[in-house]
């Protein structure tokens, strides 16, 4: 017994020593983005003045609208494909089912950075014009697999007595579905909006891959600035995004369910 | 009867032929999507990778120099390098999620939960500001070299940025969370009974840890280790913003060679080809060694 307490206090300090790991660098960037410093030296007192210059930034301005446009859209089209996905692969005997699962999961075991690559050379190929199309049609090619998948699995403990039972009752196949399986999918379909909503606006290599110059969105700005140097405003950039994630997590309980059935 | 029995039978045929059309229709959105923007695309990838490279673009003549390089080892380094980090990685996270998980799976039901969305809350934060956030903390004159010096613990700053020991710490960093996760989903479903009757028939702690519980989340050790190996294997911004420029990994020279002028597409796509039948190899390999393990176990 006291080699289990002696487990159970090392997992404890193990747990705690990787919390302050995960934590550190995100609480520094959080107390430095209110530092009075152009350069990262020290604490130099609080002020707010990032926050207004970021406020009065146009071409960050923009590159947040440039990312909100994307991400809401690829979250529209992708959760729409994967309701319609995981509807038709309800259906196990459906003959084109292996493929299509194949070609749902390759994606998600191969590095972004050749998806990237292949569509850089795919609108490269066919003379596409990069911008806010090519970089959407990206989105959303990288988030279709994961919406599918979320939506499928809610689908997958689905409780097919209340069909059954409506049906019974003479309900019509269109108030069954609309009344009944798509309430009940309805947690999934928020999930999987959820996670292509925080996908698209995480993504950083396919994004550079396919959007020309002119169309940029948070993270290609962030790196860009980094590049050159002038990192100022980046801090308080940086806090407000994490605000916003600290937000969706607290909004949306859901997210965790959906994570592990992946 | 038996007439009615064909009737059903034939009218069941129909139903099920119904359905599959049915099937057909709702994925073909997906189908055609995956096929024209993640299919084909690799197509092109290899006929790219045949052709010949211009400053700006590509020219549409064969060529097998691409493939020659590859095949005389002149980017033998950046595969080297990169797989060795990602290894590293992966053995590192491993061996931080394995108690992290375990923690928190043999906690309280409510901690529980608490704990997981403690632990998910840096996995939703945007990648470029946490690597970013790794920057302010391990830079020459950065948050860790400060509170070093204050406490003259060093005399010097601590060159730790642009090496490989800051890229193998932000790369534990960004990946672990995939490596707890699925681990967690196995450790949470492992029946603590088994654990307590192999000790009551005389196994100690360590033995039964040894041949109860980590056989038992074998699954959650594969599955958490191909999701941070593979990406480690072809990361970009980490290696990028935080890595040394004179080592380069293979996904900064595949970026380069697409990006930077003088351009090389053909050099890219075979690199890229390369890469892609590494990570096919590694996962007919690793689902080879779990079908292995299974039979073994039962």
């Amino acid at each position: 017994m006291r080699a289990a307490k002696l487990y159970k206090s090392m997992n404890l300090s193990i747990f705690t020593l990787v919390m302050i790991f995960l934590y550190i660098p995100i609480l520094i960037l959080i107390i430095f983005s209110f530092n009075d410093a152009k350069i990262i030296v020290g604490w130099r007192g609080f002020t707010l003045k990032y926050y207004a210059q970021l406020f009065q930034n146009e071409t960050i301005k923009q590159a947040f609208w440039n990312t909100m446009l994307i991400a809401g859209l690829s979250t529209l089209i992708s959760t729409a494909i994967g309701i319609l996905t995981a509807l038709g692969l309800e259906n196990k005997s459906f003959s084109g089912r292996r493929g299509l699962m194949a070609l749902i999961y390759t994606p998600l075991v191969i590095p972004d950075i050749l998806m990237g690559v292949s569509l850089a050379l795919l609108f490269n190929f066919t003379r596409v014009n990069t911008g806010m199309i090519t970089v959407l049609i990206a989105h959303i090619t990288f988030c279709i697999s994961y919406t599918i998948i979320v939506v499928q699995s809610r689908l997958e403990g689905f409780d097919y007595s209340l069909v059954e039972a409506a049906m019974d009752l003479g309900a019509k196949p269109s108030a069954i579905f609309w009344k009944i399986k798509f309430p009940l999918m309805m947690p999934g379909i928020i999930a999987a909006a959820l996670l292509a909503f925080t996908l698209s606006i995480d993504d950083f290599i396919i994004t550079f891959f396919t959007s020309g110059r002119g169309f940029d969105t948070l993270p290609i700005y962030v790196e860009g600035t980094i590049r050159r140097g002038t990192i100022t405003t980046i801090n308080s950039l940086s806090t407000l995004m994490i605000g916003a994630t600290l937000l969706l997590v607290v909004l949306t309980k859901r997210i965790r369910g959906s994570l592990f059935n992946l | 009867m038996n007439k009615q029995h064909g009737y059903l039978n034939l009218s069941e045929q129909k139903q099920q032929k119904k359905l599959n059309l049915q099937s057909w229709i709702l994925t073909a959105p997906a189908m055609l999507w995956l096929t024209f923007f993640f299919l084909v695309p690799y197509l092109i990838v290899i006929i790219y990778s045949f052709l010949t490279p211009d400053i700006y673009d590509i020219r549409f003549e064969f060529s097998l120099e691409s493939y020659r390089q590859i095949f005389s080892g002149t980017y033998l380094r950046p595969f080297l390098i990169s797989f060795r980090m990602a290894f590293l990685t992966t053995i590192l996270c491993l061996l931080l999620a394995y108690p992290v998980a375990y923690f928190i799976a043999r906690s309280k039901e409510k901690t529980r939960n608490t704990l997981l969305v403690f632990i998910i809350i840096p996995f939703w934060t945007n990648l470029i500001i946490r690597i970013f956030s790794w920057r302010i903390f391990l830079a020459t004159n950065g948050v860790l070299n400060d509170i070093l010096m204050q406490f003259g613990l060093i005399s010097a700053p601590l060159q730790i940025m642009r090496t490989d020991l800051a890229v193998g710490l932000v790369m534990v960093y960004v990946y672990l969370p995939y490596m707890i996760l699925p681990l967690y989903s196995v450790i949470e479903k492992i029946d603590f009974t088994l654990l307590n009757a192999a000790m009551d028939l005389g196994a100690n702690e360590v033995k039964a840890f040894f041949r109860v519980t980590l056989p038992l989340s074998v699954t959650g050790i594969f599955a958490g280790s191909i999701l941070v190996f593979i990406p480690a294997l072809g990361a970009y911004l980490i290696t990028q913003l935080v890595g040394n420029q004179k080592s380069l990994y293979i996904g900064q020279v595949i970026t380069y060679k697409i990006k930077n002028i003088p351009r090389n597409w053909p050099m890219a796509s075979a690199l890229s080809l390369t890469l892609l039948l590494i990570v096919t190899l590694l996962l007919v390999g690793a689902y080879l060694l779990w079908l292995h393990n299974k039979k073994r176990k039962f």
